[in-house]
């Protein structure tokens, strides 16, 4: 008793290939899968269970595969990988998984003899106590037993996405898919046909149901239709191609191996991920066999009917030349009729229904060919070690005869496969001659077509596809389906055959993928979990990575005769996308590593390289953070260097990334005034000033410099990171609150590159690069700029500042940015003219008193917490955010304010980020908190002062200036004593700044 | 990904717009003269009803233009748009298809997959 | 201009144009102030582009034109040209030279290279010839002009080296 070849099948091919399973070498066709190929060389152990590690062979020959699930070596050792649907090639190394030492000898499998320990919601129970023993006990020996393949430890799997738009998406290349198809050519739609295989064919390849169409053989029809789509203009067809979601406004992702049957190249994507959108899609994607349960249904050599019959015709391997075929259904017949017109002999063949049922033609063919058969009867169970020895069988409900054969094809009927069309949020109804779900209301543009609308007679099909597609204007073509078999779909109703043995060892699996028993469904039920939802969830049951494809139905069919229930009452769990599991690299396509996130370089980005600037991602810019002199010098000495530099001379900083916005109109002015909290209304043209924005609830939520060229024209600078919220902002008020103001927005960030170049000697510098300009105090004072000609374009420069030192911001265009920023350092040369990065920009500010948004401010600071009360125009009736600044909430006089603080100690130095507390020591054990202060919002170790300088958000800041406090540290549970001081560190009477 | 009739640009994907939330809330005109509850409703309160909702979008990767939707929160259906200048649909010019009031059958799973 | 790619059916070109934004009610003296300083009307038809050997004129959206010149002028009538449409004060054009990149996407592949990077619908029927868009591609704010044979792709400077990264990466991979 073994396998054989199918000599008449067509994918023979001489071709042969050898592979490794579990280090052993085996051979194996041209487009075997690992199981067919498995198969060939009849090995039937395959795998451990999940949780019981029972001995595992494969159960079916597709993607509904619960056992097979293998793990590929050689392609980033890629674990759980089907053994049903993926194809081997020379030298793929393939591994079974979830076991240990080896497959044939398993120590986990001792956890079958503990099993009533792992009943139905067992994690739930048994791992309650004692405290601790979760995360250092159980968890441990858990993840190590149980479960799936090892994660891969390199991951350098590439993958792409590809977008389609169509008119029509016909899923699957079947029958019904393909005359669907047929019948669109040269249509004005443009269609994708989408096939999970690497060939076209469906039923008509995987099995001999189906003799001849339109009179052709159907490999020969399948071909010459294969030919005419791909000739026509509309029609493409993606094949290995697996639809895994099926969303809303018929949006479809298909998931595409490139490598089927191939090895992987590393150089190019593996996978192709498309997202599809689509007018109407045709749902023609099938059914998929169920099986029955009994004693031991998870034995090695158990196999769905359909699948058998699948390794004859496609792989053109029969799995055993002497199995016994348990059924309660007619589609079993074809796979009976092919083994015997091959010359074999099935041990049995065993029948639920009553002779009535099958047919007496049926039966009188299984005499003409003395086959051993019982009608009225089922399988009990089966026996064997690893592999099926004996079968039990229960002769007419009650005798039990013992039959040897060491396979059992079993069928407990087709289910459409409903799937991708719940997913759409269609709906189902159960249907009591087929005993199944089956597709009823469509919600979205959705065609079933053939045995996934529930349709099991193919040469109804033609008439259903006809009636289906008629709306869509398609060719009138006739086809003409001619049949092997022409008995009607039957069927009784099966789920569970009765137990005669009790051992530890005897059980009757309902979801093969998470050991999970006929019985645990019994006891969850028991246990008050009869909601099929909660059910699946205290079970596990259909919750494996096959989902149940081939037994959620017999699931709902057991609890609905406990509960006493129809199974329409009982409900179906909901279907969720994926169909079929999808790796995470396919779904990250390139966005990952270097195009994880796009970023932005400002026009002197490889002047920054070429200096030495380590940068700092700020949003999407890239920004040098600081410039290293030498190669050893760390950052803290960068900053340094770079901070007290331009303090005594200057220093210039790419402020390119700064949002600029710029705004016109007639009613401009208005605008501004109610945008931001500040009054521009008296405000001179050709004059600057800080401004602040707020959100409607009184928070700051960005700020900038506003330039005002005149009541009708201003410029904005956002915070870097702000810039296109801002402008979305700007555009939303303008749209939604005030359609009557005639102002325009533009965003300009990109057209002016920005330098920031200060320092007491700023003046001396820029007078030199830009001689026509009279930068002096008297003609370019603080807060006002100036718009000239330089070379072919123009130059904006504002007098500003945003380190507390003498400061212009040069703003020009990016064609000549470069240029302008060397010339800048040619003549900054002499004065020591120093790059510094945000780093330095973030301490000088600091050393300044000046914010940051974001850094002092989380959302929850309103402009009277900064003691800003001197930006917001009182008198203005409206701004955004305005009534909020008088809520009670928001006027208290202990919310978080703004207040500086140092070390009594000048050595020791404040963390960012730290609370501020009242009290020195923590007390311990802390009985009762700690009150909070506040925290610290910004620290630096100052150059210019030789001591650390921080600001803080403290409650009811204002009134503790002067005021010892600590702060906590990461070293022990000493805080740091300090001083509440004023915020302005340096430069109060803004000499520097205006001189 | 659900596909939106830009009433400026044409169908596009979801991916280009931004949610702006209800519509229909005008932004308070003599706000001091709103007491706090009055203008903290304003501020901090939104139906968010399932079913029927009319919303506000804005095409913020494509022609940043807002404008008015009515969907259906419970499945997503985008019933009608329209622009901001445009009256808003009658709420009577829907039907809200779903029977129960969460819109999920009396029996089963949870969503409404299965019909009775 | 440069050539950056040419592969598979697919050929990118980069080029160097000037272009204005240029914001406006559409109405009669809006399109006499363009027509005296460029000797052409705008498009009225919403994200129509109209062509001449000189410039390629685009309606973005109601109340947004793109003006991109195809032969480089002097920048500095450039900028006069937008100091005299800005001297209207319910007008606004802002320069964008400079700030911008282009490249022009030919070849037979064009469509499936492009949808490998955005779902935007490429197919005629929803994107007809002499027509623009503004979308995402490679997840970054584009404007795509369907100038029939080929497509001119603009994004902002900053995002340069990222966007021809991706369009490398994407033909290649």
């Amino acid at each position: 008793m073994s396998a054989a070849d199918n000599k008449k099948s067509h994918y023979i091919n001489d071709k042969e290939i050898s592979f490794k399973f579990d280090g052993k070498k085996y051979l194996g066709y041209k487009g075997d899968t690992i199981a067919s190929a498995l198969l060939r060389n009849n090995v039937r152990l395959v795998a451990r269970s999940f949780k019981y590690h029972r001995p595992r062979g494969l159960y079916t020959c597709g993607i509904e595969e619960p056992n097979g699930i293998v793990q590929i070596l050689n392609e980033h050792n890629e674990p759980n990988t089907r053994a049903t649907v993926k194809q081997i090639y020379e030298g793929i190394r393939v591994n079974s998984q979830n076991r240990w030492p080896s497959l044939n000898l398993d120590v986990g499998s001792i956890n079958n003899l503990l099993s009533p320990m792992f009943s139905a919601g067992f994690y739930y129970k048994t791992f309650m106590g004692p405290k601790g023993f979760w995360k250092k006990v159980y968890e441990p020996i858990i993840r190590r037993t149980a479960g799936l393949g090892k994660p891969p430890k390199e991951f350098r799997s590439k993958s792409v996405h590809q977008n389609h738009n169509v008119d029509i998406v016909i899923v699957g290349g079947g029958l019904s898919g393909l005359i669907a198809a047929r019948k669109l050519i040269d249509t004005e739609y443009d269609v994708l046909l989408l096939e999970q295989d690497s060939f076209l064919g469906g039923i008509l390849k995987n099995s001999n149901k189906i003799k001849k169409i339109n009179n052709s053989e159907v490999n020969k029809w399948i071909k010459e239709t294969e030919k005419l789509l791909k000739a026509s203009k509309n029609i493409k067809i993606l094949k290995n191609s697996l639809v895994t979601s099926y969303n809303f406004t018929n949006h479809l992702i298909a998931l595409e191996d490139k490598c089927a049957g191939k090895e992987i190249d590393k150089e190019k994507s593996e996978l192709t991920l498309h997202k599809i959108r689509t007018t109407q899609t045709i749902l023609a994607n099938g059914h998929i066999e169920r099986f029955i349960s009994f004693r031991n249904n998870d034995l090695p050599g158990v196999m769905l009917a359909s699948s058998f019959e699948k390794y004859i015709h496609r792989f053109g391997v029969v799995p055993e030349t002497n199995p016994v075929i348990f059924t309660n259904n007619s589609t079993t017949a074809t796979l009976l009729k092919s083994l015997i017109e091959l010359g074999h002999k099935p041990a049995a063949y065993v029948d639920a229904r009553d002779k009535n049922k099958i047919g007496a033609k049926f039966l009188n063919y299984l005499k003409k060919n003395d086959i051993p058969f019982y009608i009225n009867s089922e399988v009990e169970g089966c026996d064997g070690n690893k592999k099926i020895n004996t079968i039990s069988i229960r002769k007419n409900k009650n005798k039990i005869i013992k039959v040897k054969s060491s396979m059992l094809c079993v069928s407990g009927g087709i289910n459409p496969d409903i799937h991708l069309f719940t997913q759409s949020k269609g709906l189902v109804k159960w249907d009591d001659k087929l005993l199944t779900f089956k597709p009823d209301v469509p919600f979205q543009n959705t065609i079933t077509l053939g045995s996934v609308s529930g349709n099991y007679n193919y040469e109804k099909t033609i008439d259903e596809i006809d009636n289906k597609l008629s709306f869509l204007k398609a060719k009138k073509i006739r086809f003409n389906v001619e049949l092997n078999d022409t008995n009607n779909f039957n069927i009784k109703e099966l789920w569970e055959t009765k137990h005669e043995k009790k051992s530890n060892w005897s059980k009757s699996f309902i979801d093969l993928h998470n050991d999970v028993t006929t019985k645990d469904l019994k006891q969850a039920v028991k246990e008050g979990f009869d909601r099929i939802e909660h059910l699946k969830r205290f079970t596990t049951n259909s919750m494996g990575t096959d989902q149940g494809k081939i037994s959620s139905i017999n699931s709902l069919g057991i609890v609905s005769k406990i509960l006493k229930k129809k199974i329409s009452e009982v409900g179906t769990t909901t279907y969720r996308p994926p169909y079929a599991p999808l790796s995470f690299s396919a779904i990250a396509g390139r966005n990952t590593y270097e195009f994880y996130d796009p970023q932005r370089k400002t026009p002197i980005h490889y002047w920054h390289i070429d200096n030495k600037a380590v940068f700092e991602d700020v949003g999407q810019w890239k920004r040098p953070w600081y410039f290293k002199k030498f190669e050893m010098e760390t950052m803290h000495l960068a900053v340094q260097r770079e901070s007290a530099q331009t303090r005594k001379t200057a220093g210039i900083l790419d402020g390119s990334t700064l949002g600029k916005i710029e705004i016109k109109g007639k009613d401009a002015l208005e605008f501004m005034n109610l945008m931001y909290t500040n009054a521009f209304t008296k405000m001179k043209p050709m004059t600057s000033r800080y401004a602040l924005m707020l959100g409607e609830d009184g928070m700051i939520k960005d700020d900038g410099i506003v330039c005002k060229f005149n009541d009708k024209h201003f410029i904005a600078t956002t915070t870097s990171g702000g810039a296109p919220k801002v402008l979305a902002d700007m555009e939303e008020y303008l749209q939604t609150e005030w359609p009557h103001l005639q102002v325009y927005v533009n965003s300009i960030t990109e057209q002016f590159s920005t330098f920031n170049i200060s320092g007491p000697k700023s003046r001396e510098i820029v007078s030199k690069v830009f001689t026509d300009v009279d930068f002096s105090n008297e003609n370019f004072p603080f807060m006002t700029f100036k718009v000239f000609d330089y070379k072919e374009t123009k130059v904006r420069i504002m007098r500003a500042s945003f380190t507390g030192e003498l400061g212009y911001e040069i703003y020009i265009t990016p064609n000549h940015a470069l240029d302008l920023w060397k010339k800048i350092f040619h003549y900054g040369k002499a004065y020591d003219l120093v790059p510094y990065g945000t780093e330095t920009m973030h301490l000088l500010r600091a050393e300044k008193g000046y914010v940051v948004i974001g850094q002092e401010t989380d959302g929850t600071v309103t402009p009277i917490d900064l003691n800003f009360n001197w930006m917001i125009g009182k008198n203005k009736k409206d701004f955004i955010g305005k009534r909020s600044l008088t809520r009670r909430d928001t006027s208290r006089e202990d919310r978080k304010q703004l207040v500086g603080i140092v070390p009594l100690d000048k050595s020791e130095f404040i963390e960012e980020g730290q609370h501020v507390v009242e009290c020195e020591r923590l007390p311990k054990p802390i009985k009762t908190p700690v009150e909070y202060l506040g925290h610290v919002s910004s620290s630096y170790h100052s150059p210019n002062l030789n001591h650390c300088i921080a600001m803080a958000m403290l409650k009811g800041g204002n009134k503790l200036m002067g005021r010892k406090l600590f702060v906590s540290s990461t070293y022990g549970n000493k805080n740091i004593p300090v001083e509440v001081v004023s915020p302005v560190f340096i430069d109060p009477e803004n000499k520097r700044l205006i001189s | 990904m659900i596909l939106i009739n830009c009433p400026y640009c044409g169908e596009r994907d979801q991916s280009e717009f931004s949610n702006g939330g209800e519509a229909h809330v005008a932004r308070p005109e003599n706000s001091e003269n709103l007491n706090d509850k009055d203008w903290g409703r304003y501020v901090f309160y939104r139906d968010n009803p399932k079913g029927i909702f009319y919303e506000r979008w804005v095409h913020t990767h494509g022609c940043r233009k807002w404008f008015n939707a009515v969907r259906n929160t419970s499945t997503d259906e985008i019933l009608k748009i329209y622009k901001l200048n445009e009256n808003p649909p009658s709420k009577e010019s829907f039907t809200n298809t779903l029977k129960t009031p969460s819109g999920e059958p009396k029996v089963g799973s949870g969503n409404f997959t299965v019909k009775k | 201009m440069t050539q950056l790619l040419s592969s598979q059916g697919v050929d990118i070109t980069q080029r160097n144009f000037q272009q204005i934004i240029i914001r406006g009610d559409g109405k009669d003296q809006f399109n006499q102030m363009i027509n005296r300083e460029i000797s052409a009307l705008p498009p009225s038809k919403n994200l129509e582009v109209i062509i001449n050997d000189k410039f390629m004129f685009a309606k973005n959206s109601f109340d947004q034109w793109s003006l991109i010149y195809l032969v480089e002028q002097s920048y500095k009538e450039v900028l006069n040209f937008i100091s005299e449409v800005n001297s209207k004060d319910d007008i606004l054009a802002s320069d964008y030279s400079y700030g911008q990149v282009y490249f022009e996407i030919s070849g037979k592949n064009r469509n499936e290279f492009l949808n490998k990077l955005t779902h935007f619908d490429l197919r005629l029927k929803k994107f007809p010839a002499f027509s623009m868009a503004q979308t995402l591609i490679a997840k970054i704010d584009c404007s795509i002009y369907n100038l029939k044979d080929k497509y001119i792709v603009t994004c902002n400077r900053s995002f340069e080296d990222y966007f021809k990264e991706r369009l490398k990466d994407t033909l290649n991979i």
